[in-house]
C-alpha cells in the first residue's frame, strides 16, 4: 500500500485514538490526495521557492556554480528601470479597460441568450467558439485581417475610405482590444449557470408589484448573479495583469516568442520574457514576475476583502 | 398606454437581430481565415473567395514538418489529458467525500495554486530539470500530469460533494474499500465532469501549450502549437515574407480537433460548468 503523505500529522493523530473508523479515513484522505500534493511540494513550492532564491542572485543562466547573492538589487532595479515601469503601465491600462469591458459584455451576451428564443443552442456555440480557438491561432489570424494589405484595409478602401497602419504605432492598441474582445464569449456558460440559478418565483412577486423590467433587472438579476460576476472578475483581473503572447503575435514582425512589440502594446510579461530568454538576466527577470505575483495575490485579497459589501450570498455559506 | 402584444413583438425582433449581428461580428474573423486559405499565395485579402486553391492546404503539411509537430502535439495531449482526468478525480474525491484534519486548509492551498503566474515557477524548473537530464524529453509533462490540475480538482470535487452520503454508506457496511467505492460507484455516474474536465484539458494541452515546449524542447520535438509561430511559413530564403495564404491553411488544420472536439462534447462541457457553478 501507499504510505500517506504526510506521516508526522497522521500518526500524532493516530496515536490517541488506536486505528479507529476517523483515524483510517484520515489516513485515505492523504493517500487520495497525494498524487496532487506530492506533484505541488516538488514542481510547485520547491521551483517558487527556488526562483524566489535566484531573484536574489546574479544568475545569468550559465553562473551556477558562483551565484553572487545581490540583496534587493534585483528588485530595485525592477522600479527604476524605465522599461519596466512603462511596460507595467501598458499592462494596468488594458486591465483596467479590458476587466469590466470583458465582464459587462460577456455579461450582456449571457442575458441576451438567457431571453426566451429559438436556437438559442446555435447562438451560444457562435459566440462561445471564438475563445476555444488557441491564441497562438487567434493571434496570427487576427495579424492577417490587420496587415496593410489584409482584408480589414481592403474593406476600407472599397467603402472608400483611408487604409490605417493598424499594426503601427499610432493604432496598435485597437487590434489588441478587438482580438482580446472577440474572445469575450468564454464567460457566458458561467454567466448563463449564474442567470438559471435565479428563481422564476421573484420575477413573478416583482412583477405583480408593478416593477419594471429595468427595476427587475437592477434589483433582483444583479445581485443575484454578483458571486458570478464576482468570480469572473477575480479571474479576468488574474489574466489580464499576465497579457503575454497576443502583442507578440500580434506587432511582431517575425516569427519567435522572442520578438518585441511595439512600443505601445508591449506589456510587462514580455519585458519579463525578454529580460530572461534573450538577455539571460535570470536574477532579475525572476525579480520582475516576482513582483508581478506579488501584486496579483495583494490585488485578489483586495478584491475578496470587498466582496462581503458587494457580492450577495443567498443562503449560508457555511450550511449544507 | 402601448398595447403589451405589440411591444412584446417589437422587442423579440430587436432580440433577433441583435442576435444574429452579433452571430456575424464572431464568425466573420473565422470566415475570413478560411477565405484567405484558399487564395492564391502572395494575392491581397479580399471579402469574397476569388478562388480555390485547395493546394494550400498540402502545402501547410508540406513546408514544414506539419506531421512531425502534429506527432509531438498528439504525445503531448495524449499526456496532459489521460492522467490528470483520472489523478484529478482521485484528489477531488478526497476533497468531497472524506474527512481529514487540515482538509480545508490543503483546499484552500490548491484552490490559490490557479493564481500562480505560471512562468514563476517554470523557469526554475527548467533549471531543477536542466540539472536532471530531463531537458528535451516529453517527462516533464508526465511529472506536470501525475499531479492532476487544479481547476480539475475543483470541477471534480463540486460534482462529488454533491451526492448524499447514503450513496456509499451501503456499500461500507457490505465491506467496499474506499478505493472501490471511487471507482465503482463515483467514477461511472461522473460522464459529465469527466468529459468537461478532458475537453478543458484537451484545449489548454493541444491549443494553448505552447511556451513551455519552447523552453523545455528543441525543435524537433515542438508540439504545433509552438512550431507554427515560432517556425512559421515564409519564403524560402525570404524569411521576412510570410506566406499568410498557406499559413491559414496550417491553422486551419491545427484549430480543427478543437472545434471537433468541443462539438462532440458540448453537452457535457455545458452542464459540467453550470452544475459546478450553481453549486458554488
Amino acid at each position: 500500500m501507499n504510505q500517506p503523505a504526510q506521516t508526522g500529522k497522521s500518526a500524532s493523530y493516530g496515536s490517541k485514538r488506536f486505528r479507529s473508523r476517523s483515524f483510517k479515513e484520515a489516513l485515505e484522505f492523504y493517500v487520495f490526495i497525494s498524487p496532487w500534493f506530492i506533484v505541488f511540494i516538488l514542481l510547485g513550492l520547491i521551483p517558487l521557492l527556488y526562483g524566489l532564491y535566484l531573484s536574489f542572485t546574479n544568475y545569468a543562466g550559465f553562473n551556477m556554480d558562483r551565484l553572487v547573492y545581490v540583496g534587493f538589487d534585483n528588485y530595485r532595479k525592477v522600479f527604476t528601470d524605465n522599461d519596466a515601469m512603462y511596460s507595467l503601465g501598458r499592462t494596468i491600462f488594458f486591465t483596467v479597460i479590458m476587466v469590466p469591458a470583458s465582464i459587462v459584455l460577456g455579461f450582456l451576451l449571457a442575458v441576451l441568450l438567457n431571453q426566451n428564443i429559438k436556437g438559442i443552442g446555435i447562438y451560444r456555440t457562435l459566440f462561445f467558439i471564438p475563445s476555444i480557438i488557441p491564441v497562438v491561432a487567434v493571434g496570427t489570424m487576427w495579424r492577417s485581417l490587420f496587415v496593410e494589405d489584409g482584408v480589414i484595409n481592403n474593406l476600407l478602401l472599397q467603402l472608400g475610405l483611408q487604409p490605417v497602419d493598424w499594426l503601427g504605432y499610432d493604432y496598435a492598441i485597437y487590434p489588441l482590444f478587438i482580438m482580446l474582445l472577440w474572445g469575450v464569449g468564454g464567460g457566458i456558460l458561467i454567466y448563463l449557470a449564474g442567470l438559471k440559478g435565479v428563481s422564476k418565483d421573484l420575477y413573478e412577486a416583482a412583477a405583480i408589484d408593478g416593477a419594471t423590467t429595468v427595476q427587475r433587472f437592477a434589483k433582483i438579476t444583479i445581485p443575484l448573479v454578483t458571486p458570478v460576476l464576482f468570480f469572473q472578475f477575480i479571474m479576468s483581473i488574474i489574466g489580464s495583469l499576465q497579457i503575454f503572447v497576443q502583442p507578440i503575435l500580434l506587432a511582431a514582425n517575425s516569427n519567435s516568442l522572442l520578438s518585441t512589440p511595439i512600443r505601445p502594446i508591449y506589456v510587462y510579461s514580455v519585458h519579463a520574457f525578454q529580460q530572461i530568454f534573450a538577455y539571460g538576466r535570470f536574477g532579475y527577470g525572476l525579480a520582475l514576475l516576482w513582483v508581478l505575483f506579488i501584486m496579483i495575490l495583494a490585488l485578489t485579497v483586495v478584491v475578496f476583502s470587498t466582496s462581503k459589501l458587494w457580492v450577495f450570498y443567498e443562503v449560508d455559506q457555511g450550511g449544507k | 398606454m402601448v398595447n403589451a402584444g405589440v411591444q412584446n413583438k417589437l422587442f423579440r425582433v430587436v432580440i433577433y437581430m441583435l442576435l444574429v449581428l452579433l452571430s456575424i461580428l464572431f464568425v466573420i474573423p473565422l470566415y475570413w481565415l478560411v477565405t484567405n486559405s484558399l487564395q492564391i499565395v502572395g494575392s491581397a485579402s479580399t471579402f469574397w473567395p476569388t478562388s480555390l486553391r485547395l493546394v494550400n492546404y498540402k502545402y501547410a503539411v508540406t513546408f514544414i514538418d506539419y506531421w512531425g509537430y502534429a506527432k509531438n502535439s498528439i504525445i503531448i495531449t495524449a499526456i496532459s489529458v489521460a492522467i490528470p482526468t483520472i489523478t484529478s478525480a482521485l484528489v477531488g474525491y478526497g476533497f468531497a467525500r472524506l474527512r481529514a484534519p487540515g482538509k480545508n486548509v490543503l483546499f484552500l492551498l490548491m484552490l490559490s495554486t490557479m493564481m500562480l503566474p505560471g512562468i514563476v515557477t517554470q523557469i526554475p524548473t527548467y533549471v531543477i530539470f536542466f540539472k536532471l537530464g530531463f531537458i528535451n524529453t516529453f517527462w516533464p509533462w508526465l511529472f506536470w500530469a501525475l499531479g492532476g490540475s487544479a481547476f480539475s480538482i475543483f470541477l471534480y470535487r463540486q460534482f462529488f460533494a454533491a451526492f448524499p452520503k447514503d450513496l456509499e454508506e451501503a456499500a461500507r457496511i457490505d465491506g467496499c474499500s474506499t478505493f472501490r467505492i471511487f471507482w465503482n460507484i463515483f467514477l461511472p455516474i461522473s460522464l459529465p465532469v469527466i468529459a468537461t474536465v478532458s475537453i478543458l484539458a484537451f484545449n489548454g494541452s493541444w491549443g494553448n501549450d505552447y511556451i513551455t515546449p519552447f523552453m523545455f524542447l528543441q525543435n524537433d520535438k515542438y508540439p504545433l502549437a509552438t512550431a507554427l509561430f515560432s517556425i512559421g511559413y515564409v519564403f524560402p530564403g525570404q524569411k521576412e515574407i510570410t506566406m499568410t495564404q498557406v499559413q491559414s491553411a496550417g491553422l486551419i488544420l491545427f484549430v480543427l480537433p478543437i472545434i471537433i472536439v468541443f462539438f462532440l462534447g458540448q453537452r457535457y462541457l455545458v452542464e459540467g460548468v453550470v452544475s459546478s457553478a450553481i453549486k458554488g
